[in-house]
């Protein structure tokens, strides 16, 4: 991501309705590696959520409420180990403060929608959608409405997806065979992103400190161990960027 | 009813952190002092995700086999070298097939 080399601009605009629709049908193209990596993960939910103690209406609403899966698959473990409900909301609420950063880099490019709308593409921000749209906006190819179009276009996709395969699990039940991996999608689309991401040194520095945070701060309570490791990922990404983008008069003062 | 109002404040703080920014920010420009630590919030925030999902379970240190870690790795250098995530899935898993049956 490039916000500082590439400010928001209206470059090409799409045209007209068939310009929309292009826009939305790249959204769904460009996030599908997404869906195949999160739907192993929403089928693990499902069979959770029907050995957990849990409601059938209970799981199925939660799916599009919380619309995060670490959080939900948290808020359903402690709630089958009878864990108090003050602590299982404040662990969720601490693993989905991420949100908040992704609600900061995704609002500039919508911060000429009206009201009502920014108000609903707030509504499907997670992690695959985000890692998904921000590079797309950045490329600078879409005006804000062929942004709209593209996000909510992925994000439908995603998120039907996510909770029909919940569904799924929950009221039939997920058995595939364990040779397949089927869990390793999520990760292989993951590391993916991370492929592509990882372009400049700062971007670099931010993905190997958060990782490293992430393992070695694993044991931390209430979940704090993602959010922190994204965190000090993001300070020490920032500095690097702060220290590369000085000129050489600067450099030799800093010496 | 507990459980209903657990989901219930769950949904409703995590929705506050989605919307918060798109509401503050409107129509405004974002300074540079902001901007740059937003350009490197994807790759902290994905690399921080992906390492909880291959070195961590449910809170503890406990890495995954030797045939999820090489797919991922070869998943990492192909879409290095192609530039399409889908080739993640095209490499890795023969990957972890081939290494699940060898070991």
């Amino acid at each position: 991501m490039s916000h500082v080399d590439d400010p928001p601009t209206i470059s090409s605009v799409p045209g007209g309705a068939h310009g929309l629709r292009q826009a939305a049908r790249d959204g769904v193209v460009d996030v599908t590696p997404m869906v195949i990596g999160v739907v192993p993960f929403a089928l693990a939910i499902g069979t959770a959520i029907g050995a957990s103690t849990l409601s059938t209406a209970q799981g199925l609403v939660s799916a599009p409420t919380i619309l995060a899966g670490s959080a939900q698959l948290t808020m359903v473990e402690m709630t089958t180990a009878g864990v108090a409900p003050l602590v299982i909301v404040v662990s969720a609420i601490i693993i989905n403060a991420r949100l908040l950063l992704y609600s900061a880099s995704l609002a500039p490019w919508f911060a000429n929608r009206p009201r009502w709308m920014r108000f609903a593409l707030a509504v499907p921000v997670v992690d695959q959608l985000y890692f998904t749209a921000a590079p797309r906006f950045d490329r600078g190819d879409l005006d804000e409405t062929g942004r709209t179009a593209y996000f909510f276009g992925a994000a439908a996709w995603l998120v039907g997806a996510w909770v029909a395969a919940q569904a799924v699990a929950i009221f039939v039940g997920a058995t595939v065979p364990e040779w397949v991996g089927l869990d390793l999608a999520a990760p292989l689309a993951l590391v993916g992103l991370v492929a592509k991401s990882v372009d400049t040194t700062p971007a670099r520095v931010a993905a190997v400190v958060a990782a490293i945070i992430a393992v070695v701060a694993v044991g931390l309570p209430l979940n704090t161990a993602m959010l922190l490791a994204i965190i000090i990922g993001i300070a020490a990404g920032t500095w690097m960027r702060a220290i590369t983008r000085r000129t050489p008069a600067e450099q030799e003062v800093a010496k | 009813m507990t459980t209903w109002i657990v989901i219930a404040v769950i949904g409703a703080a995590s929705y506050c952190f989605r919307v918060s920014m798109f509401v503050i920010l409107a129509g405004r420009t974002v300074p540079a002092s902001w901007e740059r630590p937003m350009a490197v919030v994807g790759p902290a925030a994905i690399t921080a995700l992906l390492a909880t999902m291959l070195f961590t379970t449910r809170g503890q240190f406990d890495p995954a086999d030797i045939g999820r870690l090489a797919a991922v790795a070869v998943g990492f250098v192909v879409v290095r070298r192609t530039g399409n995530v889908m080739h993640a899935f095209v490499a890795g898993f023969p990957v972890f097939w081939a290494i699940d049956l060898l070991v």
